[in-house]
């Protein structure tokens, strides 16, 4: 019954999107009424089905309709309530038909707010937007369908992977999805802007609160992404440069240097163009990315689907979009008013340029590191992994210049700064910067000495971020965000440099001593859960002062069968308690992991002080 | 003259940072650290606890006591397991794009810049 809800609701949708698709041409030609209620209704219809179908398949895992073939692959009755309704979007079906609701929301939204521009404009956007929601509705129609029906229908399912039962992991996907999302928006109306010859300032203000939308969204959909994989994948590691991170990382650097292009385009109308093949290109690697992840064609732990065909058909559609997008961009190329006038090379508006450049450079780094193995197997067969060694050499170096220009870039003035005026203030923060860092890493050790020019800059971004928040220039948002970033490097390299690990193979009533700390195996104790039985250690961390029990599991869930462990953390200002156990094949023995991550919790801080920037503006915009 | 001191000071950069790698002065998990765990998906020896990852970690302490050095424990690794282990892919004729064409990129980017920009 769900099942054929499902179904037809889907189906109406396509059904939708291919009326309106025919219509769109019609009305464009008509030039004098507001988008008619027609299509108004049809979009409407359209989201209303693809909620219907979404909840459907929900309901379905709700009450563990095992009839549904993805929930028979993807639930169990026993699982938690709560893991129930995210496994809905925890599959590769399920995934993507939240894909296609966000999609259809988000175009509704904006045809509500965009009520005051151009008619052409608007039309052509939904144009855009409804060969998107096409692709994706014949996609999962006809190569992911969610709502399969078995028969006969088993009595059990088979249960969801159980490292993806987790509270971040069950919102990190659909956080993401709307940042990957919204870059859909970006991408129709650029195009849409492109053709009406409208790509200008109030297409600059219109499409911002989009970028900034989807470039919050992102930024805490890998934040929860990177909590998630701290405390459960057991490395004590928050970045892996993995295939997977990295994909959701392109996009993060691209929308980021569109929003500081459509600024520019905003304030001073220029760098059209490039703003344009930004949105194009952000869209194309979110695109990607759901490509890549979705085709198993990474070598990633994260890769939990595995179907080649879905891959060649998301292939097939990202390379009609893209065709067709570089085709209106030539053929419309010329319709972008060019009035540029050469900036002065102190100016904001070459800061931006800068800040762009950086960005380009480090998703150039990320992508290439990230497509270039897969290119390599096929073309002569040579398999090669580009680890977190290949970004470090590549970004670190191009980091510190990037920090040093960030400092200066948003204190400059528009159009022409003074050259000759020598900052003063600057000039003192930087010298303290280098103070503290030579302290500092002389403190840590000498062995460091090397990474001095980036704590130098590291801290000198840093000072002049908080002493920007006494300067009334700039507005609150960004100084948040550009703290916030600074931050963010900043804790990074402290918690990279002093974090301390120690690893041995204990059993219970074990003591071991490092630094001057003890650590005790007090205790091993066994507990049912619902749907897994856990290990749960007890060790004491005591140093002459204070001591703390950290309390780690090992987990093995019924089903499917699999064994987590899950790492016990106490988090304070200063910095993480991180302590994880595994089982060993000799008897009595665990490999037990005991980290001190100091600032760890800045790290976290700091990405959501980032996308704080991001939503303050927003909300200081509309209100 | 300016561009010796400049490939020369990128050079010393590239040659230098390794920061997560230096913090942990044991050499086994320094090793570990860059190789992939051939049999896990997406996880390097050092993070791994199966059957391949603890024998790879003897593996190294034993080369580690026979006073191999870094450069010789990961040649024999190579040649035993393939370029696909280390996580750090060498510079050779098939992975010179890999390396250089961020950097052409960049160089490339930064001309356009100085093109679009005026001095005076």
């Amino acid at each position: 019954m769900l099942n054929q809800i499902g179904n037809y609701s889907l189906y109406i949708a396509l059904l939708s999107s291919i009326i309106i698709i025919i219509q769109s041409p019609i009305l464009l030609n008509r030039n004098n009424i507001n988008i008619s209620g027609r299509i108004f209704s049809l979009i409407s219809i359209q989201s209303l089905m693809i909620i219907i179908s979404f909840f459907a398949l929900i309901i379905g895992f709700i009450i563990s309709d095992f009839s549904n073939e993805t929930v028979y692959n993807n639930s169990h009755t026993s699982k938690p309530f709560f893991y129930k309704i995210s496994g809905t979007w925890g599959n590769h079906e399920g995934s993507l038909l939240l894909w296609l609701l966000v999609l259809s929301i988000f175009l509704l939204i904006f045809t509500i707010t965009s009520k005051n521009l151009s008619n052409k404009y608007r039309i052509l956007t939904l144009f855009f937007q409804e060969i998107i929601i096409l692709g994706f509705l014949l996609f999962i129609l006809f190569t992911s369908n969610p709502f399969m029906s078995l028969f006969p229908i088993p009595n059990e399912g088979s249960g969801l992977n159980p490292i993806l039962q987790d509270p971040a992991l069950a919102i990190h996907p659909p956080i993401l999805y709307l940042g990957y999302v919204g870059t859909s928006i970006i991408f129709s109306s650029s195009l849409a802007a492109l053709i009406s010859g409208s790509v200008n300032k109030s297409w600059a203000k219109h499409i911002k609160n989009w970028v900034l939308v989807s470039w919050i969204f992102l930024s805490i959909g890998i934040l929860l992404g990177s909590i998630w994989a701290y405390y459960e994948l057991g490395w004590g590691g928050f970045w892996f440069w993995d295939p997977v991170e990295n994909v959701s990382l392109m996009p993060w650097f691209c929308l980021t240097a569109l929003f500081h292009t459509i600024l520019i385009l905003e304030k001073r109308e220029m760098f059209h163009s490039w703003a344009v093949i930004l949105s194009i290109t952000t869209f194309s690697l979110s695109m990607s990315g759901t490509f890549l992840v979705r085709s198993g064609i990474l070598n990633s732990i994260h890769t939990f689907a595995n179907d080649p065909s879905r891959g060649v058909f998301i292939l097939c559609f990202l390379f009609i979009l893209i065709t067709l997008s570089i085709f209106i961009y030539f053929f419309y190329q010329n319709k972008i008013k060019n009035n540029f006038t050469k900036t002065h090379i102190v100016s904001k508006e070459t800061a931006v340029l800068v800040n762009n450049l950086f960005m380009m450079f480090f998703l150039s780094v990320v992508l290439i590191g990230t497509v270039y193995p897969i290119f390599l197997e096929v073309v002569n067969n040579d398999k090669i992994s580009v680890g977190p060694p290949f970004y470090h050499k590549l970004i670190v170096p191009f980091l510190i210049p990037f920090l040093i220009f960030m400092a200066i870039g948003p204190n400059l003035n528009w159009i022409k700064d003074k050259t000759n005026k020598i900052n003063l203030q600057q000039l003192l923060f930087f010298i303290l910067s280098i103070i503290i860092s030579f302290i500092f890493l002389k403190r840590v050790g000498i062995s460091y000495l090397f990474s001095l020019p980036l704590f130098i800059a590291s801290f000198f971004l840093f000072f002049i971020t908080i002493k920007d928040f006494s300067v009334k220039k700039t507005n609150l948002s960004q100084k948040i965000s550009h703290f916030g970033f600074s931050l963010f490097i900043l804790s990074v390299l402290v918690n990279g440099v002093l974090a301390k690990e120690y690893s041995s193979n204990m059993k219970v009533g074990d003591e071991r001593k490092f630094l001057n700390k003890t650590i005790k195996f007090e205790s091993l104790k066994v507990n049912e859960s619902k749907n897994y039985q856990s290990l749960e250690a007890n060790f004491k961390i005591s140093d002459k002062n204070n001591s703390i029990n950290l309390k780690p599991e090992v987990r093995v869930y019924d089903q499917p069968q699999t064994i987590t462990s899950e790492a016990d953390i106490k988090s304070t200002l200063y910095s993480d308690n991180f302590l994880v156990f595994n089982i060993l094949k000799n008897d009595g023995f665990y490999n037990v992991r005991y980290q001190i991550k100091p600032f760890m919790i800045w790290i976290w801080i700091s990405i959501i002080l980032i996308s704080f920037g991001g939503i303050l503006s927003i909300v200081k915009k509309n209100g | 003259m300016k561009i010796k001191i400049l490939v020369l000071t990128i050079f010393y950069f590239i040659g230098s940072f390794n920061l997560s790698y230096a913090a942990n002065s044991e050499k086994v998990d320094q090793i570990s650290k860059n190789l992939r765990c051939l049999i896990c998906q997406g996880q390097s020896v050092y993070d791994s606890q199966s059957d391949f990852a603890l024998s790879m970690k003897i593996l190294i302490q034993n080369k580690i006591d026979e006073g191999k050095n870094d450069e010789q424990i990961y040649d024999f690794l190579k040649s035993k397991y393939g370029e696909w282990i280390v996580y750090d892919p060498e510079i050779n004729k098939n992975t010179v794009l890999l390396w250089v064409l961020p950097l052409i990129l960049f160089v490339f980017g930064g001309i356009l810049i100085l093109r679009k920009v005026s001095i005076k």
